[in-house]
């Protein structure tokens, strides 16, 4: 992980609505976040969190009934909030920042040989053609790890494997020659064998690139195995970020306690598996106080008045939680986590 | 590939065979004096026994069965009892299946050259005016019986622009009103059928991740929407020929050209069996055979056909 | 919603630090799920509302049955079938253009328009209800067991198969030529022909839905198979019922004309909407006597452009995916 601290990215305040059947739905509720170059940050959270939605909008995707109410997206000097047509947006989507999807079996077109996928986003954004963008395409294909690119380019998407399409899908993502590559639950769909492999290929590739990435994913396995820095969402807002050691060993939202604790390796034998009670809020609905409250065993009173702002753990790691202000009792994370936690420091700073 | 054209003939023949069994069947339920015909009148009860008799319809069921299929294969439908007495049935059809077909092929050629882009239409402006307006224009066609809107275009159409009524092969202008009339069913199901396919596409994840690519959304329309529609679009191609020959029994009348599906309507009002038996037997076959080909034609086209061992998405 | 600051450090008095007690921990608040009270009739019925064409025209098609129905009873209504006379000269009143007397009319052999248009009415709407009913019932019976019972799949693809094949158009054909033309005939030949798609779609559904995990789900739970129809299968199979008996009606029509057309529709002395169109279709040369065809031609595409469209829009509505 490279330690410039350059922002890439920085998104403020941000507030995007949608309108379903005459109602208004706020799905992403005053987010802020900064996104520095070169690392690799993962957005965490339940479906319904926002995540997803977030992404979409920094590249234009949202549908058509979503819109942002408030709020700046900073890149390269522009503010994408602003943009209202395609043509501005062509200048960002595949060129400054590409996504890899999430179910690679319905992402490709059916009908059209992958090779030809491939080099549409290569005429696209790198300005190659004919020969050029054939070699081209060819190398990429080899770059993901498929054998046998010649062949392999004329075959249709049914004649592949799920893990082969989704680095097909990555191949159509690295062709675009992005600077920020955003991979939405890019191993969801896949077996689990097949996981590891891919997420591999994206380190190596964001390393052979120079990517800075942004992982989606409800999934604290691969947020361990890729991740720099952490973001928790929850209902439509970043409920806690940081790095990932210190999200993992010294989380300090009673929801990102949740979360962990709900990892079935902390299960003990013979007990049953912890779960969150309830479920996320309604989004329709106004929402005062912190969003969790309701099922925060944690919850204080204030919790229910009043959202909380960020309280500093350290200078990369903060949290939006009334527990870290100075008059809270004090608070410590269920007995499951104390011990998850106690390994973990040390064994960052032992073996 | 081969082996989804042989499964899908076999099928095919199967049907068919089902097919025109049950119709013969069926056939054979016809009022008697369809096969008498005008000479029945100078026949005794005794006579036309005899006469019966010796067309073979006292046979067995079965035997009538398996004499049926033998002159089938012949080529044999009997001969015509009213219409030019004596005279084999399939030259009488055979002179007017020209016609049929001429306006069938033509009809659908037009119906997708405007019906097509109406349903891109439709798709891309879903809402405003011009989807409304085809919409109005889908539901009337396919609401309101054919046989009343073809009279009212015959005639107020006619009047207005002072065009004569019957179609008469020498003056093209005449081919034009049966031409339009029968194409307007066919352009609102392309139109219909077009833009539900745009529409449910457009939502497809592919899409989604085309757009992120960076492509433009009007290239995606028409590289990947549109150029993908044509599979299933290939698929009902034949058949939509064969039934808009079957549907044309209306125009035919209406304008009096000689089809086979005027033939069909002269021959039930004579009560000539023979031909009736004839039509009705040809009639039923063409779905199965438009269906037939159009498969063919898919999975020529299709990718997932030709290159997989998968069945069509039909 | 900026960063911990200053000013939230100092905002502590002593009203504010009651704020910082642990809250009372509500197990069924939190177990509460942010969306209930759904009833499936109601949301059906309060989306169908919404489009306001079809529910004009659900009132207009309502008024215009319960008018068919009540108008003989009407005063000064005139008898379809008799034919009148012209006071002056003793003939027949013939092809008499819409006046005070005859409000639409009279046809070739003078017999009042007004009332032989809603005569054939009452009997194109009969032929065409009773034909969407039995058609319904007998085709939800076979599709369901297609559907459910893997017994009798196998032998009924097979007979849906040979009566999906012949052309709809012969059969009628075949039917009017074999049993001649009347009312029953009309009804009997398009059942015939028309249980075929209702039993394709509810077969269809019941396959899907049969093996729909939600379905899986719900046996497993031990959910009684009544219940599961009612609550689980019934919801989506309604839309399509309906839907597809008021297409019914339109076609009834649609065919009734077509067969009357050939030859092969009911006797004139039954006036339907068949046959007063084809009446007026002889005299179609005539500019004058165009009013005996367009009345009826009038009268039948509102009736079928109103079924079609109530139709499409309830099924519409009952499609539990565009519900709120």
């Amino acid at each position: 992980m490279k330690e410039t601290k350059e922002k890439i990215l920085s998104i403020q305040n941000l507030v995007i609505k949608f309108t379903l059947r005459g109602k208004v739905l706020t799905a992403i509720r005053d987010v802020s976040l900064d996104l520095y170059k070169g690392e690799s940050l993962a957005i965490v959270g339940e479906s319904g969190s926002g995540k997803s939605v977030l992404m979409k909008s920094i590249m234009g995707l949202l549908d058509k009934n979503g819109y942002i109410a408030q709020g700046q997206i900073f890149y390269q000097g522009e503010d994408l909030a602003q943009f209202k047509t395609e043509k501005d947006w062509l200048k960002i989507r595949g060129k400054e920042i590409a996504m890899v999807t999430q179910d690679p079996m319905t992402s490709l077109n059916p009908l059209k040989t992958i090779g030809k996928q491939i080099e549409e986003a290569v005429v696209l954004h790198q300005g190659l053609k004919g020969n050029e963008a054939y070699d081209k395409v060819l190398q990429l294909l080899r770059d993901v790890g498929i054998q046998d690119p010649e062949r392999r380019y004329k075959q249709y998407p049914h004649e592949f494997s799920g893990g082969m399409r989704q680095r097909i899908v990555i191949a159509i993502a690295i062709a675009c020659n992005p600077k920020i590559l955003i991979c939405d639950e890019p191993t969801t769909a896949l077996d689990v064998t097949i996981q590891a492999q891919i997420l591999n290929l994206l380190k190596t590739l964001q390393e052979k690139y120079q990517l800075t990435t942004i992982y989606i994913t409800h999934d604290l396995g691969v947020v361990a195995k890729v991740a720099d820095r952490v973001a928790v969402m929850y209902a439509g807002d970043v409920i806690e970020f940081g790095k990932t050691d210190e999200i993992f060993f010294n989380a300090k939202h009673p929801y990102t306690w949740a979360l962990i604790s709900s990892l079935p390796q902390l299960g003990e034998k013979g007990k049953e598996l912890y779960s969150i009670k309830g479920t996320p809020p309604n989004l329709f609905k106004e929402i005062k106080g912190d969003a969790f409250a309701p099922r925060n065993p944690y919850a204080l009173k204030i919790d229910f008045v009043e959202t909380p702002p960020y309280f500093k753990v350290s200078d990369t790691h903060f949290a939006k939680t009334w527990l870290l202000h100075p008059n809270a009792p004090k608070v410590e994370p269920p007995e499951v986590l104390k011990k998850f936690f106690e390994e973990g420091r040390l064994y960052a700073h032992g073996g | 590939m081969i082996e989804y054209i042989g499964k899908r003939l076999l099928q095919s023949v199967v049907t068919l065979f089902i097919i025109v069994t049950a119709v013969f069947l069926l056939l054979r339920l016809l009022p008697e004096e369809g096969y008498l015909g005008a000479a029945a009148d100078k026949m005794s009860p005794e006579q036309q026994e005899i006469y019966l008799t010796n067309l073979g319809l006292r046979d067995p069921i079965l035997v009538q069965l398996g004499n049926f299929y033998v002159d089938l294969l012949k080529g044999d439908f009997g001969k015509s009892i009213t219409y030019r007495t004596d005279v084999p049935v399939m030259d009488i059809i055979s002179d007017k299946i020209m016609y049929s077909l001429t306006f069938g092929v033509a009809a659908v050629i037009v119906s997708i050259l405007i019906g097509v882009p109406l349903g891109i239409l439709m798709a891309q402006f879903k809402g405003r005016w011009l989807d409304r307006l085809g919409t109005g224009y889908i539901v009337f066609i396919v609401a309101v019986p054919s046989m009343v809107y073809f009279l009212l275009i015959q005639v107020y159409i006619t009047d207005f622009f002072n065009l004569p009524m019957l179609f008469d092969e020498d003056r093209p202008i005449t081919w034009l009103l049966p031409l339009i009339s029968l194409s307007l069913g066919p352009i609102a199901s392309y139109a219909m059928w077009m833009r539900r396919y745009m529409v449910d596409e457009l939502n497809k994840d592919y899409i989604k991740l085309a757009r992120a690519k960076g492509v433009k959304e009007r290239t995606i329309m028409f590289r990947h929407v549109l150029r993908n529609a044509f599979i299933p679009l290939s698929q009902y191609l034949p058949a939509t020929i064969l039934l808009t020959i079957t549907g044309s029994i209306y125009i035919e009348s209406l304008y009096s050209i000689p089809g086979m599906g005027g033939l069909l309507v002269d021959a039930i009002q004579r009560q000539d069996n023979p031909l009736v038996q004839a039509l009705v037997l040809i009639f039923s076959s063409l779905g199965i055979i438009g269906l037939f080909l159009g498969d063919v034609l898919m999975a020529l086209v299709d990718p997932r056909i030709k290159f997989g061992k998968g069945e069509s998405v039909r | 919603m900026g960063l911990y600051s200053e000013e939230i450090r100092n905002i502590t008095d002593k009203s504010m630090e009651q704020l910082f007690e642990f809250a009372s921990q509500d197990e069924d608040q939190a177990e509460k799920i942010g969306y209930s009270n759904y009833s499936y009739w109601r949301s059906t019925w309060k989306s169908f509302l919404k489009n306001k064409v079809a529910v004009t025209l659900l009132i207009l098609v309502l008024a215009l049955v319960l008018f068919v129905l009540i108008q003989p009873y009407l005063p000064n209504q005139k008898s379809p079938t008799e034919i009148y006379l012209d006071p002056d000269t003793g003939y027949q009143a013939r092809n008499v253009k819409p006046n005070d007397d005859f409000w639409f009319g009279t046809n070739s052999i003078g017999q009042d328009l007004w009332s032989r248009i809603w005569a054939g009415t009452r009997t194109s709407l009969f032929i065409g209800v009773v034909v969407a009913v039995v058609e319904a019932i007998i085709g939800i019976t076979i599709g369901a067991l297609w559907g459910y019972s893997r017994k009798l799949e196998g032998a009924i693809t097979h007979v849906y198969n040979v009566f999906e094949n012949i052309p709809t158009t012969i059969v009628l054909i075949l039917m009017s030529l074999i049993l001649r033309p009347s009312i029953s005939t009309i009804i009997i030949a398009m059942c015939i022909t028309g249980w075929v798609e209702m039993a394709r779609f509810i077969r269809n559904q019941i396959v899907i839905l049969r093996d729909r995990e939600y379905n899986l789900a719900s046996r497993t739970l031990g959910t009684p198979t009544s219940r599961i129809i009612m609550k689980n299968l019934l919801p989506y199979l309604i839309s399509i019922i309906m839907l597809r008996m008021s297409l019914a009606i339109p076609f009834a029509i649609g065919s009734e004309v077509f067969l009357t057309y050939i030859g092969l529709g009911l006797p004139v002395s039954e006036p339907s909407l068949g046959n007063l169109i084809n009446e007026g279709r002889v005299l179609m040369m005539s500019p004058d006597l165009r009013y005996q065809l367009l009345f009826p031609s009038i009268v039948l595409s509102f009736i079928t452009i109103s079924f079609y469209i109530i139709g499409n829009a309830f099924a519409d509505a009952a499609d539990p995916k565009n519900h709120v």
